[in-house]
């Protein structure tokens, strides 16, 4: 099963259906227990609807005409929310898990990383901890400053969804803060929705 | 693949029907013993490749027969290993050295004449020498082999990062990166909250060694355990049957990110015992229920992928249970994992500076064991238990001996926890 995963990394699928097709073979690999009736095992294209509804699958940038690119993150994405389902985590929790992952974290928690990746993992990762602590980032800029000093760029999320950036915004520097932004922006939108 | 064996017990065979209740339940997790199936697995020796290396502390206080004991012991690892494997050698005081780098075990005589001019002098930069061995480890990771850290210390980090909550986290990111590490404290002098929570979250062992005769003992059952290593990446799901609810797992298993319990690795020869405490609705006689399922989630030693074992535990449900026919195997299991609940509590006495009260603690878990024991006493596992809580409440009596006794404390603890045998 991981190497029919791995062997995913750098496709894209175009449409919905072709991603749904893809996935499904793949999660019928995985021989996901099914969790008491309540959830299909294979995700169909409703399913898929859902997950990006509720943000436990990103929502691809690109497109082809009217399709979404899906990415392999995205099919890491879809195939950890099924394997932690079939582990009876809440959607809640699941969320948390999956929101902001990369690749390589999403593949661990599915457990498929390749040896190869493992190899010069632990190298990697040991050089990384001789290596002297990052110097405390610059001082943060004055506060109070007139806001006319700042220009604001406009990015489109998808369609009819725009995120306003300043320029002095730093993006967060952790995967947990990631997450605990991604969190916020979703709550947010919820109640917009509500 | 053979799979561990599951088993599951209660105190008695049947439960009493017509009443709530909590029960005991006893999950026996055994390895398959290791054996050298060459029909099945062509290129099985019998026992994983091992790629390991030794973190040796050299600092001053090793001085003298701990030194002696130390190199002997880490000569003894290398007349025992094959020249399948691999193995490094570090060591440090405030300066860390790497003795030899990685190499296959061909040329034993030379590596034990290097071993043999490592001694004592410095101060301890404990964590800068973990991660060089670590680093001497993974220039060679084998990929269905053991990797893995042996760190050797009779003292405390007093150079570079001494942080323990830092070392600890680092010593669980490189084993979710497939290089475990195990630590061997000697004496009464190092900080057994670092080096036991180092080797927990490092998926290796912890081990205490009182007096330096016996570290030669502790690295063969170290080097035996890697051997008999079955699986690693071990954990554990245990799903109620609606009605019911686990109430305590006594073994105070830390959980992972999902929530599981983290179980330590299998060893062949080495079963785990798992006490669940279950809150049971009334059901009437003769009846029949799926208490508990339960999932074991590991990864084989000679496999790269994760399986997942299920099982499920069923009871039956009798108008009257015979009181005298109980499970001894249930009431010692309860017991001694108690009994690691109560040296832990010992030990958050003594930290608080009360040590009549950690005295007392010891006390009461004495004598609860011989009364809930008394039927089997002759046991022997039952008779040392006895005797450990015994020598140690004692222990407390003397001041000197405080240090000592709290490692004593921990170690007995966490190996009752994870199903260790004592030394």
């Amino acid at each position: 099963m991981a190497m029919s995963v791995l062997k995913e990394k750098g496709r894209k699928y175009v449409g919905l259906p072709e991603f749904a097709r893809v996935s499904g073979q793949l999660v019928s690999g995985l021989q996901l227990e099914q969790q008491r009736g309540t959830v299909t095992s294979v995700p169909d294209e409703r399913t898929i609807r859902y997950y990006l509804a509720e943000g436990l699958i990103q929502t691809p940038e690109e497109r082809q005409g009217t399709a979404s690119v899906f990415s392999y993150l995205n099919l890491l994405q879809l195939l950890t929310v099924k394997k932690l389902q079939a582990e009876h985590l809440p959607i809640r929790k699941i969320r948390e898990l999956v929101a902001g992952k990369s690749e390589q974290e999403l593949e661990t928690l599915l457990g498929v990383r390749g040896p190869a990746g493992k190899k010069t993992e632990a190298k990697q990762y040991l050089e990384s901890l001789l290596a002297p602590a990052p110097t405390q980032a610059a001082a943060p800029p004055p506060q109070h400053l007139d806001a006319s000093s700042h220009s604001w760029q406009r990015v489109e999320i998808e369609p009819g969804l725009e995120l306003h950036v300043r320029s002095d915004y730093a993006p967060p520097a952790t995967t947990g803060k990631t997450r605990g932004l991604l969190e916020r922006a979703i709550h947010r939108l919820r109640r917009l929705r509500d | 693949m053979e799979y561990p064996k599951v088993e599951f017990f209660t105190t008695h065979a049947k439960l009493e029907a017509g009443r709530d209740q909590t029960v005991d339940v006893l999950i026996r997790i055994t390895p398959p013993a290791l054996s050298p199936d060459l029909s099945t697995r062509p290129n099985w020796k019998g026992r994983p490749d091992l790629n390991l290396s030794l973190v040796l502390d050299r600092s001053g206080s090793m001085e003298g027969e701990k030194m002696i004991r130390a190199r002997e012991a880490a000569m003894f690892c290398v007349n025992q290993m094959l020249p399948a494997d691999r193995l490094g050698v570090v060591t440090f005081d405030d300066r860390v050295e790497v003795l030899f780098p990685s190499e296959p075990v061909t040329n034993k005589q030379a590596m034990k004449d290097l071993i043999a001019r490592v001694t004592a002098r410095g101060s301890t930069a404990l964590h800068e020498a973990w991660v060089r061995g670590g680093l001497t480890v993974s220039e060679r990771m084998l990929d269905q082999g053991i990797n893995r850290v042996v760190l050797i210390t009779d003292g405390l980090a007093n150079i570079g990062i001494t942080n323990t909550d830092e070392i600890v986290t680092q010593s669980m990111g490189l084993y979710q990166r497939g290089v475990s590490t195990s630590t061997i404290g000697i004496g009464a002098d190092f900080n057994e909250d670092l080096l036991m929570p180092m080797a927990q979250s490092g998926g290796g062992n912890a081990w205490h060694v009182v007096e330096p005769d016996d570290m030669r003992h502790i690295f063969q059952t170290e080097l035996e355990g890697l051997i008999a290593q079955h699986a690693h990446t071990v954990s554990l799901s245990l799903i109620p049957a609606d009605g019911v609810r686990i109430v305590d797992v006594l073994n105070d298993f830390d959980l992972t990110e999902t929530g599981r319990y983290r179980l330590p690795n299998l060893q062949a020869g080495s079963p785990l015992d798992i006490v669940a405490q279950l809150k049971v609705g009334a059901e009437d006689a003769g009846s029949q229920m799926r208490l508990l399922d339960l999932r074991l989630g590991f990864t084989p030693q000679d496999a790269k992928q994760a399986e997942v074992l299920k099982q499920a535990h069923t009871v039956e449900f009798a108008s009257q249970v015979e009181n005298s026919l109980v499970n001894d195997e249930v009431i010692k299991a309860v017991q001694f994992l108690m009994n690691a609940r109560a040296r832990n509590e010992a030990m958050k006495r003594m930290d608080a500076g009360d040590y009549a009260g950690a005295e007392f603690v010891l006390g009461v878990a004495l004598t609860e064991t011989r009364a809930a024991c008394a039927s089997f006493a002759a046991m022997p596992a039952v008779m040392e238990e006895c005797a450990s809580l015994a020598e140690t409440a004692s222990s407390l009596k003397d001041r000197l001996q405080h240090k000592l006794s709290r490692k004593k404390l921990a170690y007995a603890a966490h190996h009752r926890q994870t199903g260790k045998l004592d030394q």
